[in-house]
């Protein structure tokens, strides 16, 4: 059957080049993961640069030795952000391949049929198709990598000396990870192209005989079950959304849409038809012909809209519940560091504040870095050494439990949040190292409201940090009782610079807002130039294969003009579906994601960016509408009315 | 079997019929209600025998040849294909009696228009997983008269042509009945006789069984005997008729 599979594929070029290029770019963000990933692995800094400590182990986990670089030399952000693009492309290529190919093998009905009727068993058409995914797939995933090795070179250099990754990074061996994103590739084509296959093996001889081009709408029982259970899975992990998710909100915020994106997918036949004649209602008011027409359309052949209608769904869904959730979190944290500091004024900088009159609280915390070693890992954490008595009149340090002023000797103070990942309760003792190689046990004297921005989550007495880090020097003072004016002339020659607290305040906000919008751009750039390919490609699919559809309608009278008119509704009814669903989706996971995050905050501001968002709905649109009008329009000016009698 | 002259052999009673279709009922059930298109055939099929199913539109022709082929279940009834009952199996068990046993030949003339003739052709034997040979694709494209068009794609050839390709393609496994649907419907009456020719000499030179539903009684002259179906039901047979005599049938039944 694999001869059978390389034919179909050559003659049905423009049904599977849609389908080569998603992947070839797929594999290639994968590729080009995958090779970063493995510069970062490779990168191996100066050895006085790391400290190599044991984990404690637990029950069922073996002590092990970890290498934890120090700061200057960490390239975990990159690598973070390097498996949230992999994860990101892998999931939308799973889509685009199963959405390609479900349409590949819905408009060829006849020709499996027909295949069926001389003799083909159920399993050798079931092969033939699997057999056209690899020729494409294996062809797409090579092209793929050789870009992904090519473009290595170019994405280590803009990496290299950023904030992710602040070290000079070079290629390491491309074959294992090149050969890792082959492998995907592969394995995601075939995944994605398995429901397609069963499909086909279903389809029965006497398809060849019916001019049955529209699928039954009837969707299987397997089907419907995994979409159930996808929904139940995003019910889970909406309900796992609560105060306190903290810096769980950004996978939280991806992965939370994902589920319900594959949910909506799943049950797509049954939902799309249903939206498409609720948004038809209006435009067959307004249109009358061509919006009735382009109504049946979409309604008539459920499984060809849902096709056209899952990438617009995907992306729309994806990125705009990442660009609200993380615009909603800058929000909360923007209140958080509002509602902790308490202090009037905060000197940026470093400058001994100790004669100037009238000051009644000078709060100098020095920030450092210590190992914090758990039962499985050991990481990097921000510490603050503070004077508790000090401090507690500065800013908001309210212990949940335990007591702050006990903060003296080798104590800590952790944050709710981190108390919840680890479990850390009041009186336990967590082992740490600092980075003058000394280790320690800390014992908790108190756990902490998060307060992200002003209060990293381990706070420990300044004495302490003053012992392991003696040259460290405080980076902001917050200071009360005194003026602006009176503290700026005493630091004039310094160049440590007072300002009031409101617009310390807004610079940090203004700082986790550009933070996430870089995260953004790595995240969703990718995916979003994928997706606008998936779109452009489905679309362009679906209106080529309609070329007989529309000449024959020609012969029958309709002008180029009608025919164009119904294709523009048409695709923008797909495309409104897909973005009222993305919408929904977006809105459910924005609001519980606001509402968990600003538990406890009063006068929390919301900003919507309206701009990023209408812009993905606007861009999803343009292409759908684009991509189905544009071939349509080439399809007319090629081909005479006399062409539907051959 | 031994004459090649234009007498039909007559049917040896002795012989198991090649097609034994018994109490054939089918019912279409849909939203809109349901059909009942046949209402109960019973009919033997002679090995060797050339018939030709004729009757008004909608009057179950076409799936009469649906059910006897095993393309789609009867409601009631049995169908025995060469001592093979085909209720009693699954889909690939039928699957193989359809490319073993089975020809097929439609009006729509059903290429793969991704495969040249030569491939299309050859297509039955590698489903079989047997490697044809190329004297056999091309002993059969000779006997359709396209030795030449060995190469082409069924999109560069003629109508008549194109059903020439699939009669070879149904020849080359060599099946024991062939089901015909309207195969000269969209061709001229010269390309027909060809096609009917063709048909006719496999139940001659092959003891090959030829069901062939058709509306033009030119057509179905060629077989030795016309069925007519009014209603889902068999209202009469005529055999070697002319065609005045089979047009005459047809209209005094569509009264
Ligand atoms: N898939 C189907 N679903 C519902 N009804 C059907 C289906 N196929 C055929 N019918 C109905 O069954 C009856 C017989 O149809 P059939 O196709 O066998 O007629 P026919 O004799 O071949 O007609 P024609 O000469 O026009 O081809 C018709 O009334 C038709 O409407
Ligand atoms: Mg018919």
């Amino acid at each position: 059957m694999f001869y059978l599979s390389r034919q179909t594929v050559s003659r049905h070029r423009s049904l599977y080049a849609g389908s080569f290029i998603a992947l070839a770019v797929g594999v290639f963000l994968l590729g080009l993961a995958a090779t970063a990933t493995a510069a970062t692995i490779a990168y191996s800094g100066p050895v006085a640069r790391s400290i190599t400590v044991t984990t404690l182990g637990g029950r069922d986990l073996e002590p092990r030795q970890v290498r934890v670089p120090l700061s200057d030399a960490d390239v975990s952000g990159l690598q973070t952000v390097l498996s949230l693009v992999g994860t990101i492309s892998g999931f939308i290529t799973i889509f685009v391949i199963a959405s390609t190919f479900a349409f590949a093998v819905a408009s060829r009905r006849r020709e499996i049929g027909l295949l069926r009727l001389i003799g083909a068993t159920p399993s050798q058409v079931r092969r033939m198709v699997l057999g056209e995914v690899l020729v494409v797939a294996l062809a797409a995933s090579l092209t793929g990598a050789v870009l992904a090795q090519l473009a290595t070179p170019l994405l280590l250099s803009k990496a290299s000396y950023t904030e992710l990754a602040p070290v000079k990074l070079e290629p390491a061996s491309p074959w294992v990870p090149l050969a890792i994103a082959v492998g995907i590739g592969l394995v995601v084509a075939m995944l994605g192209a398995r429901s397609a296959a069963r499909r086909a093996g279903r389809v029965g001889p006497v398809d060849a005989l019916r001019e049955a081009a529209l699928e039954p709408p009837r969707i299987g029982p397997v089907r419907i079950t995994f979409g159930v259970l996808f929904l139940a899975g995003f019910i889970t992990l909406l309900a796992l959304i609560r105060p306190s998710t903290g810096e769980g909100v950004t996978p939280l915020a991806m992965f939370t849409p994902m589920l319900l994106v594959i949910a909506l997918t799943l049950l797509a036949p049954v939902v799309v038809p249903w939206v498409g004649r609720l948004w038809a209602l209006p435009l067959i008011a307004w249109t009358r012909v061509s919006g009735r027409l382009a109504q049946s359309n979409v309604v008539a052949a459920p499984r060809r809209s849902a096709s056209l209608a899952a990438p617009i769904l995907a992306i729309s869904a994806i990125a705009g519940s990442m660009v609200l959730s993380l615009s909603f979190a800058a929000d909360s944290a923007e209140a958080t560091i509002r509602d902790t500091l308490r202090a009037p004024i905060v000197v940026e900088g470093f400058a001994d504040l100790g004669e100037v009159p009238g000051v009644t609280a000078v709060d100098a915390g020095i920030p450092l870095q210590l190992i914090r070693i758990s039962s499985d890992d050991a990481e990097l954490e921000d510490a603050e050494g503070i004077d508790p008595a000090v401090a507690s009149r500065t800013r908001d340090l309210t212990a949940i439990s335990g007591d702050i002023s006990r903060l003296t000797g080798n104590t800590v103070a952790v944050s709710k949040e981190m108390a919840g990942f680890d479990s850390y309760q009041v009186g336990d003792e967590i082992p740490v190292t600092f980075t003058d190689r000394s280790a320690t046990k800390l014992r908790v004297v108190a756990v902490v409201k998060d307060a992200q921005g002003v209060n990293p989550s381990i706070l420990i007495p300044l004495d302490l940090v003053r012992r392991h880090a003696p040259t460290a020097q405080p980076e902001r003072i917050f200071v009360d009782g005194v003026d602006l004016t009176t503290l700026n002339e005493h630091l004039s020659g310094t160049t440590a610079h007072a300002v009031p607290a409101a617009e310390w305040e807004a610079e940090q906000a203004e700082g986790v807002r550009e933070g996430n919008r870089l995260g953004l751009i790595l995240l969703l750039g990718p995916a979003a130039l994928y997706s606008a390919i998936a779109i452009a490609n489905t679309l362009l699919m679906g209106s080529l294969q309609r070329r007989h559809e529309f000449i024959t309608s020609r012969l029958l009278g309709a002008t180029p003009a009608q025919i164009r008119r119904m294709v523009l509704w048409e695709s923008g009814l797909v495309g409104a579906v897909a973005l009222s669903l993305g919408t929904a989706i977006t809105l459910t996971v924005g609001i519980l994601i606001r509402h968990a995050m600003n538990s406890g905050l009063t006068d929390v501001p919301m900003t919507v960016p309206w701009a990023v968002l209408t812009g993905i709905a606007g861009i999803c649109l343009t292409l759908a509408v684009g991509s189905a009008l544009a071939p349509t329009t080439y399809i007319l000016r090629r081909s005479q009315p006399s062409a539907a009698v051959d | 079997m031994t004459s090649t002259a234009p007498t039909y052999p007559t049917v040896v009673p002795t012989q198991p019929p090649a097609l034994l279709l018994d109490g054939i009922t089918k019912t279409y059930r849909s939203k809109a209600g349901s059909v009942d298109a046949l209402r109960g055939v019973t009919y033997h099929f002679a090995q060797g025998s050339f018939t030709a199913v004729m009757g008004p539109s909608g009057s179950g022709k076409s799936t009469l040849l649906q059910c006897a082929a095993g393309l789609d279940q009867p409601t009631t009834g049995t169908v025995v294909l060469g001592g093979t009952t085909l209720s009693g199996l699954n889909e690939v068990a039928l699957t193989k009696l359809r490319r073993n046993e089975m020809g097929f030949v439609f009006q729509a003339y059903n290429l793969l228009p991704s495969l040249t003739v030569y491939d299309n052709v050859a297509l039955p034997l590698r489903l079989t997983g047997r490697r044809p040979s190329r004297g056999d694709v091309h002993r059969v494209l000779d006997q359709v008269g396209l030795q030449d068009k060995a190469k082409r794609r069924p999109a560069e050839l003629s109508g008549g042509q194109q059903q020439r390709v699939a009669i070879a393609r149904a020849l080359i496994t060599r099946p024991s009945v062939f089901f015909a649907d309207e195969p000269t419907g969209a061709l001229d009456s010269g390309t027909s006789r060809q096609i009917l020719s063709l048909l006719r000499e496999a139940t001659e030179r092959a003891g090959q069984t030829v069901v062939m539903v058709t509306h033009d009684p030119v057509a179905a002259a060629y077989a030795e005997r016309v069925l007519f179906l009014s209603d889902g039901l068999i209202a009469g047979h005529l055999d070697r008729g002319t065609p005045a005599q089979i047009a005459a049938a047809m209209s005094s039944l569509e009264r």
